[in-house]
């Protein structure tokens, strides 16, 4: 059986529900294929977090401040509850060397326009509760949140529905096709798709399926380990990240020679709270192909360091543990835009641990490039073809 | 009372009837996670060992998929539930 739409789009997690609203909304005619069910890969086993903070001060952070501004409607738009608070957000600092990083970073990205500022430990803890006594003090943005991200994922879905988009579960795509040198669609496990554009937003299932066109993206996954405790009255408030995590992901030349296990590992703290009481505690980084087990050193790991940072969380029970594969990129940006020698195909893909906050913006900038070719700000260090994407 | 059955919560933990149960089935999902993303059945204390039989054949009844295909839920840890206090202590065994 087969389809014709405006846009196909390859990928039913957050980005590419995101995606296939934003262009139904539009006015194009949408059908979005996922391979096994919405949210079945990273967006299902993710943190939650809208965090500001953790953004490099440049477009990152800047796409990130429109994507919290555009999140804040989203519930009201959709007509469905995402669950999206604005809590605040710190980022605990436990030494110097950290407290020289998070100086540097937080005025850069005051000058981008976020309101954040260290504070005491004393300050800190008439927010949080149970933090360590050894933190020499915490960054504090009121505009960090979380969202809900079956939520947020399923509200988008339903809202393109209601403006005709069709959304295919069971869909996986065993091919594209191709006439004239240019790709004009799909063939799934439940049918082809004639499309005038396909967007891959597979994350980091997306190398993948773009080589079966041939190309090579340099978009690796990364597994991120996540321990889920039982609900319970708040505790956590808003959401709490460690420097370490910062300094990880933008310095990681200080640890290159790191000897703990938990570094090796990538462990950073990702804390937050659920709208029902769960607390999250993340998270590694690992570089484990498309394994999304768990592992005992990685659960143990992930669990002492959040106890060193807050040993109130010690007693807090533990009900289930997930992991997921983060779709990294060496430059830590995502890739959005058309690939080069590859006419009809446009890539969206790459958020690594950003997936959910720059979900909304990414809606909009794909929408915005595919039906008006252009959008309101310079994307341009997001252009897909920064990488070397056809091997020669 | 007629609807009183459509009432019977399924997944205890978190209180999903069999209403909603149905609701997600209609929704599109085809497997045990995919009502559990849409209701959040199978996402409470038990984790799913109580609701997972009957939300199965729910599942097998509705010609969604057959019985045989239904993807078994990801396991995953713990078995039962603990402190995070206790992870940490395994190490100095």
């Amino acid at each position: 059986m087969g389809r014709t739409a405006d846009v196909a789009v390859i990928g039913g997690g957050v980005i590419g529900a995101s995606i296939a609203y934003r262009l139904a909304k539009a006015g194009k005619k949408v059908v979005l294929c996922e391979r096994y069910d919405l949210t079945a890969g990273a967006t299902g086993a993710c943190d939650q977090m809208v965090i500001l903070q953790s953004k490099n001060p440049g477009i990152h952070l800047r796409l990130a401040l429109d994507s919290a501004a555009m999140f804040q409607d989203l519930s009201r738009e959709l007509d469905y509850p995402i669950e999206y608070f604005r809590h605040g957000g710190m980022i605990t600092i436990e030494n110097e060397m950290e407290m020289g990083v998070m100086t540097d970073f937080v005025a850069r990205q005051k000058k981008i326009g976020l309101e954040v500022e260290i504070i005491s430990r004393a300050d800190a803890a008439k927010r949080q509760r149970g933090l360590a006594d050894h933190l020499l003090g915490c960054t504090f943005s009121r505009q960090d949140g979380h969202v809900n991200p079956f939520k947020l994922t399923l509200g988008f879905a339903k809202a393109a529905k209601a403006l005709g988009a069709e959304i295919l579960i069971d869909a996986e795509v065993t091919g594209f096709k191709e006439e004239g040198g240019k790709i004009k669609g799909i063939k799934t496990a439940k049918g082809d798709v004639d499309a005038e554009v396909t967007v891959l937003a597979a994350g980091a299932w997306s190398p993948l399926v773009a080589a079966q066109v041939g190309l090579t993206l340099p978009i690796k996954p990364r597994r991120g380990q996540i321990i889920i405790t039982e609900p319970g009255p708040p505790y956590v408030v808003g959401g709490i990240l460690s420097a370490q995590y910062i300094v990880a992901k933008y310095h990681p030349e200080t640890l290159r020679d790191a000897k703990s296990r938990g570094v090796q590992l990538g462990v950073g703290l990702a804390l937050s709270q659920t709208a029902k009481g769960d607390i999250l505690i993340g998270a590694t980084r690992e570089f484990v192909d498309y394994e999304v087990s768990n592992t005992r050193e990685g659960i143990r790991e992930i669990l002492k360091n959040a106890a060193r940072l807050m040993p109130g969380l010690k007693k807090m029970n533990v009900i289930r543990i997930m992991g997921g594969s983060r779709p990294y990129t060496p430059d830590g940006l995502p890739l959005i835009g058309f690939p080069k020698g590859r006419e009809g195909l446009f890539l969206a893909a790459g958020h690594e641990g950003d997936g959910i906050a720059l979900s909304a913006i990414t809606g909009r900038i794909v929408a915005d490039l595919l039906t008006e070719g252009k959008t309101y700000t310079d994307i341009s260090p997001l252009d897909p073809n920064r990488f070397p994407l056809i091997a020669s | 009372m007629e609807n009183a059955d459509q009432e019977i919560i399924i997944c205890r933990c978190e209180e999903i009837s069999r209403r909603q149960i149905l609701a997600a089935i209609a929704d599109g999902a085809t497997t045990i996670k995919g009502v559990k993303i849409r209701t959040e059945a199978g996402m409470g204390l038990c984790q799913g060992r109580t609701c997972r039989r009957l939300i199965t054949q729910m599942l097998a009844q509705s010609g969604a998929r057959p019985a045989a295909e239904l993807y078994p839920p990801t396991s995953r840890p713990p078995v039962r539930t603990a402190q995070v206090g206790e992870y940490i202590r395994e190490e100095d065994d």
